[in-house]
């Protein structure tokens, strides 16, 4: 059987899979952009739904591939064979690889912390000091304002 | 999953080619609370809050280009919303009044798939 094109997954999933809220953010801080404030990065419920579920989305490396085929050239990762089902922990890493830049995630040789996979509830929720936001260096998690 | 192969799709009385309806349906959509959490969506696999009224919007299935048609609105916010960062993967909506300001965000796109 054809496992067809991913948007048309991405369709009958949304209409058969209840959405799931990860209990986790990505926290980072972009090398190239130090005075920018840390960026909170947030899963998408439906697609949670689809990674926890599997057989609709497509393995990693073809987005990694992906990402050096030009604009208006075939891209790999809508045909591909989609992957089983992960873990929340699993689907977090593979968002990480797809939607943060690896200049983040696998080149930066720095001495500070700029990525961290967070619990919601350390997100501070007051966003006054929002635009100070950066990740807190010392042992414990919670990003310092 | 089941996959019906039409050219037309017809009520009786008008008949539509089935490229109209897939050409013309929505790819991306998406509706964010004032911190980049996704409230629901289509075609999304997450968003970033990047600072005060700057969120980061990346797709699951990519665009063929970044020529596509989007529009963005900050709900229940005066002032202008506006749109940059434009890529096959991902878009920025930023809400700006006479400084960056949080609202909810709603955005939507038309344009071809990869």
């Amino acid at each position: 059987m054809t496992h067809g094109h991913l948007w048309d997954r991405l369709a009958e999933a949304k209409s058969r899979l209840e959405p799931v809220q990860s209990k986790y953010r990505v926290v980072f801080e972009d090398p190239a952009t130090p005075d920018e404030p840390a960026k909170v990065l947030c899963p998408d419920p439906n697609w949670m739904a689809a990674a926890l579920e599997g057989n609709i989305l497509p393995p990693i490396d073809t987005y990694q591939r992906d990402r050096l085929v030009s604009d208006g050239q075939p891209k790999e990762h809508p045909y591909a064979k989609p992957i089983g089902p992960m873990s929340e922990e699993e689907a977090i890493e593979y968002l990480i690889m797809k939607d943060i830049d690896p200049a983040v995630w696998q080149e930066y040789r720095g001495n500070r912390t700029i990525m961290k996979i967070v619990p919601v509830e350390l997100v501070p929720s007051d966003r006054s000091f929002r635009n100070a936001w950066k990740i807190n260096q010392e042992a414990d998690e919670r990003i310092a304002a | 999953m089941s996959t019906l192969n039409v050219s037309n799709i017809t009520d009786g009385t008008t008949t539509v080619g089935t490229s109209y309806v897939v050409n013309g349906s929505a790819k991306m959509w998406v509706s964010l609370n004032d911190a980049a959490v996704v409230k629901d969506s289509f075609n999304v696999s997450s968003a970033s809050d990047s600072g005060v009224g700057k969120y980061t919007v990346n797709f699951t299935n990519a665009f063929s280009n970044s020529d596509y048609a989007n529009a963005m609105i900050a709900v229940d916010a005066d002032g202008n919303g506006y749109i940059s960062g434009k890529s096959t993967t991902s878009v920025r909506y930023n809400n700006y009044t006479t400084t960056f300001t949080d609202a909810p965000t709603e955005g939507m796109i038309m344009g071809d798939l990869a």
